[in-house]
């Protein structure tokens, strides 16, 4: 274990949100924006946004970091960026009056199966199911999600029969 | 009729209890970072999360991987295991021909980049 891979999971959030310079082994350098540090592997995930060009994600393994320098703390626009990275795909086909719809129209028809549902997060956009499964916006199957295997499958399946038979 | 004697019992030496410092024989360090064991744990969980995340986003994208020995490689990346331990990766590109389908230990690789 080198001595990036060492440290807290409280000394790598500091990271987080700022400008660094990696160096990794055979003189291997990364600069970006740090997006996270995994605590399982001590991995740096960074952001770049050259000009010009697509921004990209770079992972620098954590056994193959020698040296992590901060050149820059990131300003309130720069976070927004970065946050945007890990937002769920919003998708562009609904408006938030549709989706608002469509959960409620989802919700209560689990609800009319004997489903227990509710709302959940900040805003209340995910629907919680049985308190094992979530589903996000645009609520289809493919935005299902739980450590339930059984579960996931089952209510997919549920899911997608519900928006058949809506068209 | 008086009382049979009491049949003397031998006593047992029971083990030392804990000390009075209430360690219970936990390492006394673990006690000190106890009072940050909520944030330590948070902390822990917020930054994984966003990998796991970060990692889901890479699927299906094509990346640059660099292995030692100044080699990199181009694949499309399909999933990363737990660890991760490995990367599996779709239609790698090999100085002999592109590989259908590809497991590259993590140990192997130093890192890799994909656009968004």
């Amino acid at each position: 274990m080198n001595d990036w891979q060492k440290k807290s999971p409280l000394d790598w959030e500091t990271y987080l949100n700022k400008l660094v310079k990696v160096i990794a082994v055979e003189k291997l350098q990364y600069e970006g924006w740090v997006l996270t540090v995994d605590p399982v592997s001590a991995s740096i995930v960074l952001a770049t946004f050259p000009e010009n060009e697509k921004a990209s994600i770079s992972f620098i393994m954590g056994h193959a970091v020698q040296e992590v320098e901060i050149l820059r703390e990131g300003d309130s626009h720069m976070k927004q960026r970065l946050a945007r990275i890990f937002a769920p795909e919003e998708s562009q086909a609904y408006s938030p009056e549709e989706l608002e719809k469509r959960k409620n129209a989802l919700k209560t028809w689990l609800e009319t199966n004997h489903i227990p549902v509710a709302e959940q997060g900040e805003l209340g956009r995910t629907l919680c199911v049985a308190g094992v499964l979530t589903i996000d916006p645009p609520y289809g199957p493919e935005q299902c999600s739980s450590s339930n295997e059984i579960i996931l499958s089952r209510v997919q399946g549920l899911v997608q029969g519900y928006l058949e038979k809506q068209h | 009729m008086t009382d049979p004697l009491p049949v003397p019992v031998p006593i047992l030496r029971l083990p030392r209890g804990p000390d009075s410092s209430g360690g219970r024989g936990f390492c006394r360090d673990s006690r000190g970072n106890s009072q940050h064991f909520p944030e330590l744990q948070a902390a822990r969980a917020a930054l994984r999360e966003r990998f796991l995340r970060l990692l889901s986003s890479a699927r299906g994208r094509p990346a640059r991987f660099w292995l030692w020995s100044g080699i990199s490689v181009d694949a499309v990346f399909g999933a990363a295991d737990a660890e991760p331990v490995a990367f599996q990766v779709d239609s790698l590109r090999t100085p002999l021909g592109v590989q259908g389908a590809a497991l590259l230990r993590c140990g192997d690789v130093l890192a890799f980049s994909f656009p968004l």
